[in-house]
């Protein structure tokens, strides 16, 4: 397609916390300054800043975008922000991609950043008026509700039972355990926590939840040419996807997210993977709910229908498995400030497939990942394929 | 919220209004914890400074957007300036009058290179002219409550 190879070669991310009393600028600088230290690059040979935030309600800041553009290393490059809601966090990298595949730019920062903690009462609040303001808001919807549909729907078309669910929870805080920046680590949570923790909107409970966050992660992608000058591991992306289905969730397959299949597999077309089971060996997958990493498990075609939870239950997905999927620990355990925690599961492929993730490093020395996320409303899919 | 509730008047369109019910809490951050704090504690007016780049940035920041330095030369700037550009405000935020009107300036602080957006007060807005140098009035100590607010205006600096 005439487009140049792009690397990661750089990453940075903040520590992940309930309340920061770092401003966004301030998070949003932490990250980039340390991604930019990691590959020994200033500032200046910087060629252009991507940003990735979700809902400017979250930090109260509205054009958020514009805000954080100092913190994110912007003063007088060429800037964009680009929001997909939650799928924000893997899709500014692709932003980031195409700038540097096209031949634009040598050089690209790519900033997420989130700071929830500033929306109150919580930022739910935020989500009130994604709903059909005729149809729906006279309801009084809240977000738990689409979730709750949907891990209902997904239960009982492939007869599944809390516990099967909750035992991707149990491991993600586990792993989560193991990450420095880790909000929610738990090395001694158990499946009878989660099944016993309050129950939210049936069939959610508080534990099958990721918390509220603060927190930025950054990226430098890199054209070729320059990659190998900077590092001599430079993590190839190797394909991107994204993907979106019916505005309507009343229209939508709730058991099954098509849409994160059709992004799969524009991605996996772009990195030549034609059995994915097999050439993919680490996977992030969004994971704000249990059910949901189960959910993009299928999408992303590394297991059939219905079938994640049997394979989460075997260890398959466990970080010594066949198959180590959020090794980071995810949105469940390390935390979920929403385009930060995307972004994180990029920079997790990045670690795990240099080799550089310490505790969380999962065997055997894999050579190609994916990551997703997963938002707007409820209907995007945004996919990344990193190798080395 | 029916539609048929909504007609009153023909020449209402059919509507029902609704909000956005968020509230936001925030922090002044690291950098700015330390200038508000300086402000109501001593009525001082910090800025950090940028060695590689010879700036001065107030407010003051925790690091420097050309460069990425983290910032932590702190020093503190004058609470005198010179207007660098100001306007006369006629309406409110809810459009009605202001009498007298008010003046917003920015202030450029000697000592930095950067400066405050505030009110002007002790003068006529016919006597206010870009270079006009005017200095802070803060509030009492005991009225400080650490915001931007505890600066009550600039005014003329009196020779
Ligand atoms: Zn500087």
């Amino acid at each position: 397609m005439g487009m140049r190879k792009v690397a990661v070669v750089g990453a940075g991310m903040t520590k992940f916390v309930r309340r920061a009393l770092e401003t966004g600028k301030e998070l949003a600088f932490e990250a980039a300054k340390m991604a930019l230290d990691s590959c020994e690059l200033t500032l200046q040979q910087v060629d252009c800043v991507v940003h990735g935030t979700a809902p400017d309600a979250f930090d109260g800041v509205h054009m958020k975008g514009e805000y954080l553009a100092d913190g994110s290393g912007a003063w007088r490059k060429p800037y964009t922000r680009c929001y997909v809601g939650g799928g924000t966090g893997v899709f500014a990298p692709i932003h980031g991609w195409y700038h540097v595949a096209s031949g634009l730019f040598d050089i690209c920062l790519v900033v997420c950043e989130e700071k929830m903690s500033s929306c109150q009462p919580h930022p739910q609040g935020a989500f009130l008026t994604i709903f059909d303001h005729t149809t729906e808001r006279p309801l009084g919807p809240n977000l738990l509700w689409i979730f709750a549909l949907e891990m209902n729907r997904y239960m009982h078309t492939y007869g599944l039972s809390k516990r099967d669910i909750a035992l991707v929870s149990v491991k993600n805080k586990r792993n989560a355990a193991d990450h420095p920046c880790s909000l929610l680590g738990d090395r001694e949570i158990t499946v009878e926590d989660v099944l016993n923790s309050e129950v939210l909107a049936w069939p959610v409970q508080r534990l099958d939840v990721s918390p509220v966050t603060d927190g930025a992660v950054a990226v430098v992608l890199a054209a070729e040419h320059v990659a190998r000058r900077i590092t001599d591991k430079p993590v190839w992306i190797e394909g991107v996807g994204w993907n979106l289905d019916t505005t309507y969730w009343t229209n939508r397959d709730l058991c099954y997210p098509r849409y994160v299949e059709n992004a799969a597999r524009m991605a996996y077309e772009m990195a030549g993977i034609s059995e994915p089971r097999k050439q993919i060996h680490i996977a992030e997958p969004y994971d704000p709910f249990d059910y949901k990493e189960l959910h993009h498990l299928e999408g992303l075609l590394l297991f059939d229908r219905g079938k994640a939870p049997e394979a989460t239950a075997l260890g398959i997905t466990q970080r010594d498995g066949d198959l180590p999927v959020c090794p980071s620990g995810g949105l469940l355990g390390v935390g979920n400030p929403i385009a930060a925690a995307g972004l994180m599961k990029v920079a997790e492929l990045f670690w795990q497939l240099r080799g550089e993730a310490g505790a969380r490093q999962v065997p055997g020395q894999p050579r190609r990942g994916v990551a997703q996320a997963w938002g707007d409303l409820m209907q995007v899919g945004t996919v990344i394929v990193m190798g080395v | 919220m029916a539609i048929l509730e909504k007609v009153d008047k023909l020449h209402q369109a059919i509507a029902w209004q609704g909000d956005i019910p968020i509230t936001n809490r925030y922090t002044a951050g690291v950098a700015g914890e330390r200038f508000l704090r300086e402000i109501k504690d001593h009525a001082r007016i910090l800025g950090t400074r940028c060695p590689d780049c010879d700036l001065v940035y107030v407010p003051a920041a925790l690091f420097c957007e050309r460069c990425f330095a983290q910032l932590d030369e702190w020093l503190e700037v004058s609470s005198q300036g010179r207007v660098f550009t100001f306007t006369v405000l006629f309406r409110d935020l809810e459009d009605r009058p202001l009498d007298p009107p008010a003046v917003l300036a920015y202030v450029k602080l000697n000592g930095s290179n950067g400066g405050l957006v505030h009110y002007l007060g002790e003068v006529e807005p016919d006597q206010v002219f870009i270079g006009l140098e005017v200095e802070a009035v803060f509030k009492e100590a005991s009225e400080r409550e650490g915001s931007i607010l505890d600066i009550r205006y600039f005014r003329p600096l009196k020779r």
